[in-house]
C-alpha cells in the first residue's frame, strides 16, 4: 500500500513554498508520494501566479462565476485568452487558515457568514489579493445558486460591471413538446436548449466584443474539441480510480482531478500533460493491484464538495475510500458533443448541471451503483444554498428510493478543526453500519 | 463473562457493567462530564464495580463510545454511540424499529431492522436546538432545573409558541416572552414541543414504531410523550434511557 506523507516528508517538498505562502493548510493534509500528484496539487496551487502572468503579458482574462464548465471552452477560443472562476475562492480560507483575511472583507461589507463561503471571492476584490482582477467578469444567474447570486450583486455594487446571463431552471418538456438527449442520458425540452444557446451566443459575442475579436464558429469548434479532450482525460481517470478493487488515488487529488475539469487551471495543455501522467500512475497501479488504501476500504458515494479538504481525508483515516462521487461538477465532465455546432454542443452539457433541477438523485443512485458503494455521505457548506441545501432533502430521497444502503449527512465549515470529533464521529458511524450491513444480522 | 460499557458523553459518563453469562445488567454509574474524561470513566467504572461487588479485574471486556470513547483506559473496543445506542435498545425493546436518542451534545433518529440492525440514521446540525444542553440552558433560565423541568411543563394550561431553536435566541426570547407576563410553565411546555419537533424533524420521513426515546433527555416526563404527539407514533422509555448506550456497548464487548 503507497501512503500518504506529510508536507514535510521530501517526496512534498515541491509544494512546501505554497506553505510559505500562507497556505497553511497544506501542513495538515497527506499527499499522494507520486512526483504525478504533487505536480498536480502544484499546478493547482500555482494559478495566481499563472493568471498575473497573463495580465503581465497583456493577455485577456475572464472571471466566469457560477456557470462551471461554459464560459472557459468560449474564452478559450480567443488565443491567448484565459479565463478562472473566482469562485474557486470558496477554498482560499481553509487552505490559508482563514490568514488571508478575504471572509473578513466579506463581513465588512455585509455578506456575512450566513452565505456560502464562496463570498471569500467578494474578499478578494475588494481586498485585490489572491487573483488579478479579471478583464471581464461574467455571472451565471437564473436557477443557479441564489445566494451566490447575492454575492454577485454585492460585487456589482462595488462598481465591477458584470455581464450577466440566464442558465434557466431544468423542467420537463411537456408532452407535445420536442425533447433534445443531453449527454447525460436526461432529455430537455428543444425550447429550454435553444435558450441556453442564445444566451451563449450572446455571451461569445460579448465576450468577442471585450477582447476586440470576434469569435467564430471554428475557433469555438477547436475550443470545444480541447476541453472535451479534457473531460475525456477526467472521466477515464475517475473511472479507473472509482472501480479499482484498490483505490489508487487519494480522494483529495481526485477531487483535484475532477475540478481541472472545469477551467484546466486557465492553462489547457499543461492541464493535459498533468491529467496524462495522473492517468499513467493510476494504470499503473490498477494493473499492480497496489492502493493508497487498505483493500477491504469501505466504498462511499460521496456528495458535495466539502469546504474544509481535510475532511475527505478523515473519511480514509477512518476505513473509507471513494466509490462515487458527485461534488456538483458533474456536467464539466459530461461529454461535450463534437458532431453539433459549437454552441449547441455547449448548451447540451451545461444542462446537465444538476443544480439547475434534473433528477440528480437518479444520477447519484446511477453512481452508486456503478461504485457498488455501501454508503454514502451527503456534504452541507454552511450558508450554502440551493443545491447544497438539498442535502437533507436529498439524503431522505436517496433513502427512500430504496438505496440499501446508510446516508449519513455532515454539515463542513471552512475550517472543520473545532467540529472534527462530530464530523469524524459520523463519518465512523456510517463506515460501522454499512460494515455491519455487510455482515449476518447481529 | 463480565464485560463493561462506558459512554462517554458531554455532559455525563455513563458506565454499564453487563454478565454476558446471565445476560442481565449487573450495574450502573453515572458521573458528570469533567475536562479529565478519561479519570472520570475510570472512577464510573470503579464505582460500577463497586455497586456490584466485583473487583476491577473480573471484568474481562470493555467497550467505550461516545464522544470521549477515544480517551476511555483501558477499551478492548471503540464503537460509535449509533452502533452502541442501537444495540441497547435491541436488548431492551427488541421489537422497536426506531431509536430517538436526544443527548447533551446531540440528538439522534436511527431507523432499525427487525432484529435490531442499523439502517441509516440522522444527526443534528453543529448547533445546540433539539439538545439535552439546550434544555438545560432554558431550565436554568426559567429557574426550574433539569430535575423540575417536566413537571413544570407538564402544570401548563396553554403552551407558548416559540419560534427561535437557537439556544441564544430562545434564551433571549424568553425572558422577552417572561417579560410580557407569560407563565413559566407555558415557556417550558412550549420549548419541550418546540425541542421534540427539531428532533423529529431530523426523521424527514415517516419512522416505523415503536420507537424507544433515550438519553437523559428521555427522563425529562412529558417529551416522550411530546415526541409521540409531533411523530404520531406511540414512543416508549425503555428501562434507564440514559444508560442505552453504555448498555449496548457493555454487549458489545463480550
Amino acid at each position: 500500500m503507497i501512503a500518504g506523507v506529510p508536507l514535510t516528508h521530501p517526496a512534498a517538498a515541491a509544494l512546501r513554498p505554497w506553505l510559505d505562502d500562507g497556505n497553511l493548510r497544506l501542513a495538515d493534509l497527506r499527499f499522494d508520494p507520486d512526483p504525478a500528484c504533487i505536480a498536480l496539487w502544484d499546478f493547482v496551487l500555482s494559478e495566481e501566479r499563472r493568471l498575473r502572468a497573463v495580465r503581465a503579458a497583456g493577455g485577456f482574462i475572464v472571471g466566469a462565476m457560477k456557470d462551471l464548465g461554459t464560459v472557459p471552452v468560449l474564452v478559450r477560443a480567443i488565443p491567448g485568452a484565459v479565463a478562472f472562476y473566482p469562485d474557486g475562492a470558496w477554498w482560499l480560507p481553509c487552505l490559508q487558515r482563514h490568514a488571508g483575511g478575504q471572509l473578513a472583507a466579506a463581513d465588512r461589507l455585509g455578506i456575512g457568514e450566513v452565505f456560502c463561503p464562496v463570498r471569500a471571492l467578494l474578499g478578494c476584490y475588494a481586498l485585490d489579493s489572491d487573483f488579478p482582477k479579471p478583464d471581464l467578469d461574467i455571472c451565471a444567474v437564473g436557477a443557479t445558486c441564489d445566494d451566490f447570486s447575492a454575492v454577485a450583486q454585492r460585487l456589482a455594487g462595488l462598481g465591477r460591471d458584470i455581464l450577466w446571463w440566464e442558465l434557466p431552471a431544468f423542467r420537463e418538456a411537456d408532452p407535445d413538446e420536442e425533447t433534445v438527449a443531453l449527454p447525460d442520458g436526461e432529455h430537455a425540452p428543444l425550447a429550454l436548449v435553444r435558450a441556453v444557446e442564445r444566451e451563449l451566443a450572446r455571451l461569445r459575442d460579448a465576450i468577442g466584443r471585450a477582447a476586440g475579436t470576434v469569435i467564430t464558429d471554428a475557433m469555438l469548434l477547436q475550443s470545444v474539441a480541447e476541453a472535451e479532450g479534457v473531460r475525456a482525460q477526467v472521466r477515464g481517470i475517475r473511472r479507473l480510480v472509482l472501480g479499482a478493487p484498490a483505490a489508487p488515488l487519494p480522494a483529495v487529488e481526485l477531487l483535484l482531478v475532477e475540478i481541472l475539469a472545469l477551467h484546466f487551471c486557465s492553462d489547457l495543455p499543461r492541464c493535459r500533460e498533468i491529467l496524462a501522467a495522473i492517468e499513467a500512475v493510476v494504470r499503473a497501479r490498477v494493473a499492480a493491484d497496489v492502493g493508497v488504501l487498505p483493500p477491504d476500504a469501505v466504498r462511499v458515494l460521496w456528495m458535495n464538495p466539502v469546504a474544509d479538504l481535510r475532511v475527505l481525508q478523515w473519511l480514509e483515516e477512518l476505513g473509507g475510500r471513494l466509490g462515487g462521487t458527485d461534488f456538483m461538477t458533474a456536467q464539466a465532465m459530461a461529454p461535450i458533443p463534437l458532431d453539433l455546432p459549437p454552441l449547441a454542443a455547449l448548451a447540451r452539457t451545461a444542462l446537465c448541471d444538476h443544480m439547475l433541477g434534473g433528477d440528480r438523485r437518479r444520477a447519484v443512485l446511477a453512481v452508486a451503483e456503478a461504485g457498488a458503494v455501501a454508503g454514502a455521505v451527503v456534504a452541507r457548506i454552511p450558508g450554502a444554498s440551493h443545491g447544497c441545501a438539498e442535502g437533507p432533502a436529498l439524503v431522505q430521497a436517496i433513502a427512500a428510493a430504496g438505496a440499501r444502503w446508510p446516508v449519513a449527512g455532515i454539515e463542513v465549515p471552512t475550517l472543520a478543526d473545532s467540529d472534527a470529533g462530530q464530523i469524524r464521529g459520523r463519518l465512523e458511524a456510517l463506515l460501522e453500519t454499512a460494515q455491519a450491513r455487510r455482515t449476518v444480522p447481529s | 463473562m463480565i464485560t463493561a460499557g462506558i459512554d462517554g458523553g458531554s455532559r455525563a459518563v455513563k458506565a454499564v457493567l453487563w454478565d454476558a453469562a446471565t445476560q442481565r445488567v449487573l450495574a450502573r454509574a453515572v458521573r458528570d462530564s469533567m475536562p479529565d474524561a478519561a479519570a472520570v470513566a475510570t472512577a464510573c467504572l470503579a464505582e460500577a464495580c463497586a455497586t456490584a461487588g466485583v473487583a476491577r479485574t473480573d471484568v474481562v471486556r470493555l467497550a467505550a463510545t461516545g464522544y470521549a470513547r477515544a480517551v476511555i483506559p483501558g477499551a478492548d473496543r471503540r464503537i460509535t454511540e449509533i452502533t452502541c445506542h442501537a444495540r441497547g435498545v435491541a436488548r431492551l425493546m427488541p421489537a422497536a424499529r426506531a431509536v430517538v436518542e436526544v443527548g447533551g451534545q446531540d440528538s439522534k433518529v436511527i431507523r432499525l431492522e427487525p432484529g435490531g440492525r442499523v439502517v441509516d440514521f440522522a444527526m443534528n446540525d453543529r448547533c445546540a436546538a433539539g439538545t439535552g444542553r439546550f434544555l438545560e440552558v432554558i431550565a436554568e433560565r426559567l429557574g426550574c432545573g433539569l430535575a423540575g423541568y417536566g413537571a413544570l411543563a407538564a402544570a401548563s394550561a396553554d403552551p407558548a409558541a416559540i419560534s427561535s431553536m437557537c439556544v441564544v435566541f430562545a434564551e433571549s426570547e424568553i425572558v422577552g416572552l417572561m417579560a410580557q407576563g407569560r407563565r413559566r410553565e407555558d415557556l417550558a411546555a412550549g420549548i419541550l414541543t418546540a425541542v421534540a419537533a427539531r428532533v423529529a424533524a431530523l426523521a424527514g420521513r415517516e419512522l416505523l414504531g415503536p420507537i424507544a426515546c433515550t438519553g437523559g433527555v428521555a427522563l425529562i416526563p412529558g417529551f416522550a410523550a411530546a415526541l409521540s404527539a409531533v411523530l404520531g407514533t406511540a414512543v416508549e422509555v425503555p428501562e434507564a434511557p440514559q444508560f442505552t448506550g453504555a448498555l449496548g456497548a457493555a454487549i458489545l464487548a463480550a
